[in-house]
Formats: C-alpha cells, sequence, structure tokens
C-alpha cells in the first residue's frame, strides 16, 4: 500500500494505493470455478491518533488496485502527526501502513 | 401453509428485523449484509437506509461520459450536505453496492475512488443527511469495455 498525505490550508490531503486483486465474485466463478473463493477488500480506515478520518465499508466492485483519494478537516492536526491506514480483506488478511502528514 | 411453519418464519422475521441496531454506525458490512448482496439499486438502498424516498439535490457525482477501460472507472462525489453516511450504488454489475462511508466531524465529502462497471449504466449516490433524508446525485455513462470479467 502506497500512501501520500498533505495538510494544507486546514485541510489534509490523501492519496492512497492498495495493492490488492479485488477479485470478484463472478471473476472467481471464471477462474476458480467457485463463487467462494473471492478476494476483495471489505473495510479501509485512516486514523490519526484516535481521530478516525476515512472509513469506508467496500465491496468487490472496486477496480483492481484500487486509488483512494479523499479529504478530511485538518485545523486540529499538524505538520508531521502521523497517519495510520489500514484494510482488510474478505480473507482476514490487512495490511497497515503509517505516514507522515506533510 | 401450516401453522407451526408460519410462526417459525414469522419468528425468523422478527429477529432479522431486531439485529441491525449497533451502537458504532461504522463496519456496514456486518451492519447491514443484505445491502452487499442486493440485486438493484433500489433493494440496496432499502436494505441500508430502510427507504428508497430519495432527494434529487445536493450531489455532486463526476466520472467521464464514455469510460474506456470498465475495469477502472474514476469517479468522483462531491456534497456539502451536513451528513452521517455517504453511498454509492450502480446498476450495471450483479449486485448493487459499492462503498459506503461512514461520515464523522473529520470528514469532507469529497472522496475519488475507481470503480469496475461491466457494461454502461448509472451510477448513484445516495447521502443519508443528518436531518434523515436521503440526498441522491447520478451520473450515466457508457463503458466500452466492460471490467467484471477480468
Amino acid at each position: 500500500m502506497k500512501v501520500k498525505a498533505k495538510l494544507k490550508k486546514d485541510v489534509i490531503k490523501v492519496k492512497a494505493l492498495i495493492k490488492h486483486d479485488m477479485i470478484t465474485y463472478d471473476q472467481a466463478k471464471k477462474k476458480f470455478g467457485d463463487r467462494e473463493k473471492s478476494n476483495f477488500v471489505m473495510h479501509v480506515t485512516a486514523k490519526i491518533g484516535d481521530a478516525v478520518i476515512y472509513d469506508a465499508s467496500t465491496s468487490q466492485f472496486l477496480s483492481k488496485n484500487p486509488i483512494l483519494k479523499f479529504q478530511a478537516k485538518g485545523d486540529k492536526f499538524k505538520k508531521g502527526d502521523k497517519l495510520t491506514m489500514n484494510w482488510v480483506d474478505r480473507s482476514g488478511a490487512t495490511k497497515e501502513k503509517t505516514v507522515k502528514l506533510k | 401453509m401450516e401453522r407451526r411453519k408460519f410462526l417459525s418464519m414469522t419468528l425468523g422475521a422478527l429477529a432479522l428485523a431486531a439485529v441491525p441496531v449497533s451502537v458504532r454506525a461504522e463496519d456496514y458490512r456486518k451492519l447491514k449484509p443484505t445491502a452487499w448482496t442486493a440485486k438493484t439499486v433500489d433493494d440496496a438502498i432499502k436494505a441500508l437506509y430502510g427507504s428508497t424516498a430519495t432527494i434529487e439535490k445536493g450531489v455532486t457525482v463526476t466520472a467521464p461520459d464514455v469510460a474506456a477501460n470498465g475495469g477502472a472507472v474514476p469517479i468522483n462525489v462531491k456534497s456539502n450536505i451536513d451528513a452521517k453516511s455517504v453511498a454509492i450504488f450502480q446498476d450495471a454489475n450483479p449486485e448493487a453496492a459499492v462503498i459506503v462511508f461512514d461520515i464523522n466531524e473529520y470528514s469532507i465529502i469529497n472522496y475519488d475512488i475507481k470503480i469496475k462497471m461491466k457494461a454502461s449504466g448509472t451510477i448513484s449516490c445516495v447521502v443519508e443527511g443528518k436531518d434523515g433524508k436521503l440526498y441522491v446525485g447520478k451520473k450515466t455513462l457508457d463503458v466500452a469495455l466492460g471490467g467484471c470479467e477480468g
């Protein structure tokens, strides 16, 4: 996962790239003959300290290696604060990445 | 219908209806499991919010008019509504729900995501306002090459 976070004029702008195949039920059926072998990111969160600035429940219809861009109010944060992003997929795998606000 | 069957079915329906009340309105996959298997946009909105009465106002969905690659259609949603949650649906794929954002005091509703679309269709973005009303924005686009089969 690649994450970039910028703080400018009290607005946090975040760009994240999740490396994930995002196999839909249809693709799993075609590829493995079993739709239960699908695997996709189900939940993405971003936090600064205890503050949740991004919380998304996702389905199989995000693209492969999806790029997520979002903004959040940044007046309570400062440059150098640590932003932690993580995701969980259908198989239970999880990945976490921490970056500093620039 | 046999009386016994009827009773057990009623009980089951009641139990289902009672489940989705949770303290933390965050994980919509656990909270509203039926919303993710609903086949049509209306069914998914109903499963998620319990109503299909929407107001077409205040939500902007931006996407290309013609998407060359249905495997990654860039879309952007924007809104200034004081909201509780934002959900995106489309009507081209086998199931309707794409993503549900939980909105809190830090959130700005300006999200960019890339989605898969099997065929041409309409993207609907539903914003659940704090006033309890559902606001919707729509965008219809053509997909040149479907991206759901991989």
